[in-house]
């Protein structure tokens, strides 16, 4: 393990407790060993050869969601998430990791053509093993017991993502660009096309950035440091070279990618890293960009027979906790549903998602969700709105098993709506 | 531990015990930044299994470590000598809370800010308010008898237990004190539990006074040239006949760690701060306020400010309660003693106190709950400079020497765990030793409970 960078890390944590009062795990797991303290512990013994047992390590530094919420509330300001994802990186590199995230992670993610052709197979498996039910949010299908998918549900796979659906000349040069996602590309193409409608609005020439790798987040948080490493080396290549002048995201996550883990990939010295400034220094949320765009100010007055108070906002902990852009989206719902908009209880809560998380340990990742959105819609919230692809995945999922008269939208989704009214 | 003890565990445990290396280690630290590796962690969900545990432990003779949160600066919940780690955590049911009575029964795992922020609710008020209440434990607060802010006003845990259910380290479960607010039946076993560390008995139900809530409170922060000024406005204040609920102390270096936290402006020349807090009916709070604020002008404050409103308040305190995790930025080793003097003889603690660490050469930040003479007198080292440990050793030993010459106790509400226990006898002498030790064998006959602490040279767990 890269001993000098993790000891600097864990060595500002001095063991007082408080991430015990934030973990969204904690409550689950009622032990020490799902908080930040007692996994900078066990990587640090790790590290000094007093724990060599690294499956173990890797296991218990795997039962995270990476919410944030302890790196927040830190007296010390201990970068927890930075210490967990370099932790599962490090061991990573000892252990490996396991070979479906290998291929999923080092061979489709960073290949846009390899992302068509599985999100393909995926529909036409979702088609032959799953039932259709619906929900307030659109067709869902529900997996049986019997793949270890333990009931989950995911919504219908189009037959063609957002981007394949543009026309052959259309979104290729504009000041603003467009990194749809792959979520909002593949499984909810409505999204990236309603953040590139709406983005239109603002008078600006839009592209849409076609040749995107993966954000690289999902192999980062998963100790794939290689993998994660191709994708941003791609990305920020193939953004540098295409000089847009902000480049917009409708998803937190990959924007969190491209803000912040991105120095840890490629930090001062890399030969990459002027222009992965360069490139990070333009990134944006979509909320933002609609604010300072002016698309808010293009918008009709909202309806005023609208149920007050039914729309809520979700906060993506990537989004509004890390990068704390938390205000931008809520000054745009206001702006776009009126008094529909209102604050949902526990709207800060993380929605359990975690990624991979979801997929270790679905039992808890559901708990921790189904509590989130039953909490919303027990306080009169009716639709979710949020930005980000992970919690809308997850929050529909969980819709779907509590309540599936619930809708989950992204933001941009309200906002194409209400400007198509005009 | 032998692996008969281990199994006869896994019997009362079954999943709730985890003997895995990581799950141990995530169970070997607290606060104090120190490490015990325990046999064992098991988390109990009701008092026969921690009774049944204690028997077995009798039994098998091997230690029982009772833990709340681990956010002690003592060491009471290390296992430092190895055995099973009694975690309270999920003990954690607010039983009831009687609002004709004024009392409110809890299991031992029940986060200190839940059952205020409980009480409150129903207009009641605990007033113990350790700086970790966000996390610690009642169970915590009871054996370590923690202190907080607002004790200048309300007194410490002690001051609000009325009874007590424990396992002793024979494996009796007693029940001791009453629910009533008197009772003067036999010896106060009650007393004898609160801040005797876990050593004792394992504390599994607390029947716990409370009092109304106060109507309204108002926040003040007041800067000073000097430490020794502020003390003498602490002194200054309470001799005008004000009891605030909180006079905390906050020296230049705790004050510069935590401004970035709270946005603070400080003003130039300013080498300490004095936060303070006045509660009660609202007409008196903003005349109190008021006279504070004229006490601490009278007494050199070159600035008063009051936070306007309960968000304002919040964040003062924030700034408070993260001093102590924040000041690792001085030097990555706190030695951290919280020594109590008489108020009146807070400056001269003061003045003794900036003498000493320009004498020694050492970084020392103060902080702590003036208000009470309670100041946390925190030495930070490099932890690479063994002369530097040496120099800060001493100073300790000092310290605790001048607290005890001014009439005060070397711990206010850390407790003596395996910190001080090199100390205890400096204070209470030989015999308050002894007669500790005699009680010891009687409730612990065995040194089942939380062996190694408080006393320094103490056998192992017995044969």
């Amino acid at each position: 393990m890269k001993d000098k960078e993790l000891s600097d890390l864990t060595g500002a944590c001095v063991k007082c407790g408080t991430c015990r009062t934030v973990c969204t795990l904690y409550p689950e797991r009622k032990a020490e060993i799902s908080v930040a303290r007692g996994k900078i512990a066990l990587l640090d013994a790790a590290r000094k050869g007093r724990d060599d047992d690294l499956d173990a390590v890797q296991e218990a530094l795997s039962d995270c969601l990476l919410c944030g919420r302890c790196e927040r509330a830190c007296p010390n300001q201990v970068l927890v998430e930075e210490i967990i994802m370099k932790g599962r990186a490090d061991i990573a590199d000892r252990i490996g990791i396991s070979a479906w995230k290998q291929v999923l992670f080092g061979r489709v993610m960073p290949s846009p053509g390899k992302r068509d052709a599985a999100r393909a197979a995926a529909a036409a498996a979702q088609k032959l093993l799953a039932k259709k039910i619906p929900t307030g949010s659109g067709l869902h299908y529900r997996f049986p017991d019997k793949y270890g998918l333990s009931g989950r549900t995911l919504p219908e796979l189009p037959g063609k993502g957002f981007i394949a659906s543009l026309g052959p000349d259309e979104a290729r040069n504009g000041e603003a660009m467009l990194f749809v996602g792959c979520v909002f590309d593949h499984v909810f193409p409505q999204v990236g096309r309603a953040a590139y409608k709406s983005m239109k609005a603002s008078g600006m020439e839009v592209a849409v950035f076609r040749d995107a790798a993966c954000c690289g987040l999902p192999a980062m948080v998963s100790g794939d440091r290689t993998s994660a490493l191709r994708c941003v080396e791609e990305n920020v290549r193939r953004l540098r070279a295409a000089e847009p002048r902000r480049i917009v995201f409708p998803c937190g996550s990959c924007l969190l990618m491209f803000k912040r883990n991105l120095f840890s990939l490629i930090p001062e010295g890399h030969p990459l890293h002027a222009e992965a400034v360069w490139v990070s220094g333009r990134c944006e949320d979509y909320a933002g960009f609609i604010l300072a765009s002016g698309v808010v100010s293009r918008l009709p007055d909202p309806p005023e027979d609208e149920a007050a108070g039914e729309i809520g906002y979700h906060d993506p902990c990537h989004l509004s906790g890390t990068l704390g852009k938390g205000s931008e989206a809520r000054e745009v719902l206001r702006r776009t549903v009126g008094r529909s908009f209102a604050e949902m209880e526990g709207a800060d809560l993380c929605c359990g998602y975690g990624g991979t998380f979801n997929i270790r340990d679905y039992s808890t990742s559901a708990r921790i969700g189904e509590n989130k959105v039953s909490l919303a819609a027990k306080g009169g919230t009716a639709v979710i709105a949020t930005a980000c692809s992970g919690c809308i995945l997850q929050m529909r999922d969980m819709a779907a098993r509590t309540d599936p008269a619930l809708r989950v939208v992204h933001i941009a989704e309200l906002v194409f709506r209400a400007l198509s009214r005009r | 531990m032998d692996e008969r003890a281990i199994a006869a565990l896994r019997g009362i445990y079954g999943e709730r015990l985890k003997t895995s290396l990581e799950d141990r280690i995530c169970y070997s630290y607290d606060a104090t930044g120190q490490e015990f590796l325990p046999d064992g962690v098991s988390f109990p969900v009701s008092a026969d299994e921690i009774r049944r545990t204690v028997l077995l432990a009798n039994e098998h003779r091997f230690p029982v470590v009772p833990r709340g949160a681990g956010t002690g600066f003592s060491g009471g919940s290390l296992p430092v000598r190895g055995g099973v780690v009694l975690s309270t955590e999920r003990m954690d049911r607010i039983l009831s809370i009687d609002t004709e009575n004024l009392v409110a029964v809890v299991e031992p795992g029940v986060v200190t800010e839940t059952l205020k922020e409980e009480v409150k609710k129903k207009g009641l008020f605990y007033p113990p308010d350790p700086a970790s209440l966000k996390f610690c434990t009642i169970g915590g607060n009871l054996a370590e008898c923690a202190g907080g802010m607002c004790a200048v006003k309300y007194g410490v845990t002690r001051d609000y237990v009325l009874g007590l259910e424990a396992v002793l380290g024979t494996g009796e479960f007693v029940r001791t004190g009453v629910y009533t607010v008197k009772g003067v039946v036999g010896y106060d076993l009650t007393r004898m539990l609160v801040g005797s560390e876990g050593t004792l008995g394992i504390i599994t139900k607390a029947t716990l006074r409370l009092i109304p809530h106060p109507e309204s409170a108002a926040t003040l922060l007041a800067f000073f040239r000097a430490g020794e000024e502020a003390a003498r406005a602490v002194a200054g204040i309470v001799e005008a006949r004000i009891i605030p609920c909180a006079m905390e102390l906050m020296d230049r270096t705790a004050i510069e760690c935590v401004r970035a936290i709270a946005d603070l402006s400080v003003p130039e020349g300013t080498g300490c701060a004095l936060l303070i807090e006045v509660d009660g009916p609202a007409e008196s709070v903003s005349r109190e306020a008021d006279r504070v604020e004229a006490a601490c002008s009278r007494f050199g404050a070159t600035e008063v400010r009051r936070a306007a409103d309960a968000e304002g308040r919040e964040k003062l305190w924030a700034l408070r309660r993260s001093i102590s995790p924040a000041i690792r930025q001085v030097n990555p080793v706190k030695i951290n003693e919280d020594i109590v003097v008489p108020r009146s003889r807070l400056p001269e603690m003061y003045a003794f106190l900036s003498e000493l660490a320009a004498r020694k050469g050492l970084r020392i930040v103060n902080f702590g709950h003036a208000g009470d003479g309670n100041i946390h007198v925190n030495i930070m080292i490099s932890g690479r400079d063994e002369d530097e440990r040496r120099r800060a050793e001493g100073a300790v030993e000092e310290i605790f020497r001048k607290t005890v010459d001014l009439g005060g106790t070397i711990s206010g509400e850390h407790g003596v765990g395996i910190a001080k226990a090199p100390f205890l006898e400096m204070e209470v002498g030989p015999l308050g030793v002894s007669v500790m030790k005699r009680l010891k064998a009687c409730f612990d006959p065995n040194n089942i409970l939380n062996p190694g602490k408080i006393f320094l040279s103490e056998p192992a767990v017995r044969p």
